[in-house]
């Protein structure tokens, strides 16, 4: 009976102890997303009544496929162009070459800064008075380069923003694998090129892929990048507030509509990739 | 013979020069947005064709500290960084220690429910925190804009504070008992010392999220809370680029400052954990 009573009291410990990461979890994320789903459920402007008129108009609206397309677009070759950037970037600094420290906390400094800084500095950079285009215009001779607020140039700061998560994977798992696997694959006569292709890459799959799913969630929420670079490219996040900033009144209901839309795709797209992700690689 | 390795090493050079450009361009890719920021925030009468601005000055910075009120605005982003690195830490230490020592039955579900705010992506959510908030009346109080911080703050904390308890060496906590500690001994000489450094990691993360956010900001703050990247934000919009760079370098400051104090002390790849365990 006093054994029984003692779990019990442990069992009420262990809940109070969680209680406060549960309140926040449903204070601060559970019901203001129950909010804004409700809201997207009420006619504009209104308290009362349902409709599903919000998503329909979302929808139906000709722009829809575009910004949903241009989301997308903008979050999949980001996360492609990391994994390209990162595997040779990572495959250098495992040599521990001279400088490698300098360039590990390099690897760092995109998601330290704050993004709207990076963001600001990179327009800067490949503006029209840019490091870049003079080099293009005085050195090459060549006309000068539209960058900024196209969407080749959001994709370039999307890749510096968001690489780090696919890099910073790569590298720890390219650091946990056993370097006698490849001494004894080019004992056995590959070559470089074979050992990298046929040994090395398929065993750094896995971590190449996990970083690429963070790298993707990132782009594909990203906000302050796209509200500052994006000129007249807006991805979901930026036209989600859009409706709230420059419609008098806000259109929360339509805005609403949109965040759930958001989500949901999110949601799919990670379960999707997720499953890709645990199948074994051939 | 001598033919042979004079080849192969003109190869071996060939690769040591392609590293070497490779390790440069990506540098290059790195640090200049910022180094061209940097000189543009200091730089007079830069136009046209200039790889360097002609002349310096301090004025954007004057200009920044006095029109763009730097102080009053620095003080509130630190305000709201501070309530909500409290707030997040008070959440995650008892929600920690419960996920990392008491053996609670599915774990794993559980903990990716509570990072659930940082796969959903911030502004679905912001809509609804913005929403309530105004019904409560916390849009433009420091305390709002830093309860909406905590949102995305307490489930990384939570995460690495489980972590840390989780790898506290139990024999350790015995060998105390069996030597006489009384718990609260214990707690102060042996358990403390051995979290502190990852108590401490938690809140430098935590008050980085806090300092870089923006998303939840701007749908929460008010003339009275506005926060340095909500005035960075609102510079660029208004088109004055040196000023804007003047408040980026700011801003950018006390994040490089972190970066090299954790990069000492944490493994890099621990930095990615905010989204990690999804």
């Amino acid at each position: 009976m006093a054994d029984f009573l003692r779990r019990q009291r442990q069992i009420v410990l262990t809940l109070l102890l969680l209680s406060p990461g549960f309140a926040g979890f449903l204070g601060l994320f559970f019901y203001p997303m129950m909010v804004t789903v409700v809201r997207s459920l009420r006619p504009e402007g209104q308290e009362l009544g349902w409709t599903l008129a919000n998503y329909a108009e979302f929808l139906g609206k000709p722009g829809t496929r575009q910004v949903i397309l241009l989301t997308f677009a903008l979050a999949i070759s980001s996360t492609l162009l990391s994994v390209v950037l990162s595997v040779p970037l990572t495959l250098v600094l495992r040599e521990k070459l001279w400088g490698h420290r300098f360039f590990r906390l390099t690897i760092l400094i995109p998601i330290t800064v704050p993004g709207l800084v990076g963001a600001l500095g990179l327009l800067v950079f490949y503006g029209s008075r840019g490091w870049i285009n003079l080099f293009i215009t005085q050195i090459l001779h060549l006309p000068k380069l539209d960058i900024n607020y196209t969407v080749p140039g959001l994709i370039l700061f999307y890749l510096w923003h968001y690489f780090p998560y696919t890099a910073l994977t790569t590298l720890a798992t390219l650091e946990g694998l056993d370097r006698s696997i490849e001494e004894a694959a080019s004992v056995a006569g590959a070559n470089g090129w074979q050992v990298l292709r046929h040994i090395v890459l398929p065993l750094i799959a896995p971590g190449i892929l996990a970083g690429s799913v963070l790298t993707f969630m990132a782009a594909f929420g990203s906000f302050s990048i796209p509200l500052v670079t994006g000129g007249n490219y807006r991805p979901l996040s930026v036209a989600i507030y859009t409706q709230i900033a420059s419609f008098t009144p806000a259109r929360w209901s339509m805005g609403s509509a949109m965040s759930v839309v958001m989500a949901i795709l999110q949601v799919t797209f990670l379960s999707i990739y997720m499953r890709v992700l645990r199948r074994p690689i051939a | 013979m001598n033919l042979l390795r004079q080849y192969v090493q003109s190869i071996l050079n060939a690769r040591k020069l392609l590293i070497v450009t490779f390790l440069l361009c990506f540098g290059l890719f790195i640090y200049a947005p910022f180094t061209i920021m940097l000189l543009r925030s200091v730089g007079k009468d830069w136009f046209g064709r200039a790889w360097v601005p002609p002349t310096l000055t301090l004025d954007w910075y004057k200009w920044a500290w006095e029109i763009g009120r730097v102080p009053q605005i620095t003080k509130n982003t630190l305000i709201v960084a501070v309530l909500a690195v409290v707030m997040s830490t008070l959440i995650a230490i008892p929600t920690g220690w419960a996920f990392g020592r008491r053996g609670v039955p599915g774990k794993e579900v559980l903990l990716s429910v509570i990072l659930l705010p940082r796969m959903i992506p911030p502004i679905a959510y912001a809509l609804g925190v913005a929403r309530i908030f105004y019904r409560l009346h916390l849009i433009d109080t420091h305390i709002g804009v830093a309860l909406a911080h905590t949102a995305i703050c307490a489930p990384y904390a939570i995460l690495v504070l489980s972590s840390t308890f989780e790898g506290l060496d139990e024999r350790v906590l015995e060998a105390a008992s069996v030597c006489g500690a009384n718990a609260a001994r214990t707690f102060f000489h042996v358990i403390l010392p051995m979290v502190l450094p990852g108590i401490l990691s938690s809140i430098i993360f935590t008050f980085t999220n806090s300092y870089n956010e923006l998303t939840l900001t701007l749908l929460t703050y008010g003339v009275r809370t506005e926060t340095l990247p909500v005035r960075t934000f609102l510079a660029v919009g208004e088109g004055y680029l040196e000023v804007s760079s003047a408040m980026a370098v700011i801003l950018v400051i006390p994040s490089l400052f972190v970066l090299f104090m954790i990069q000492r002390q944490v493994a890099p790849e621990k930095l990615v954990g905010g989204f990690k365990g999804v």
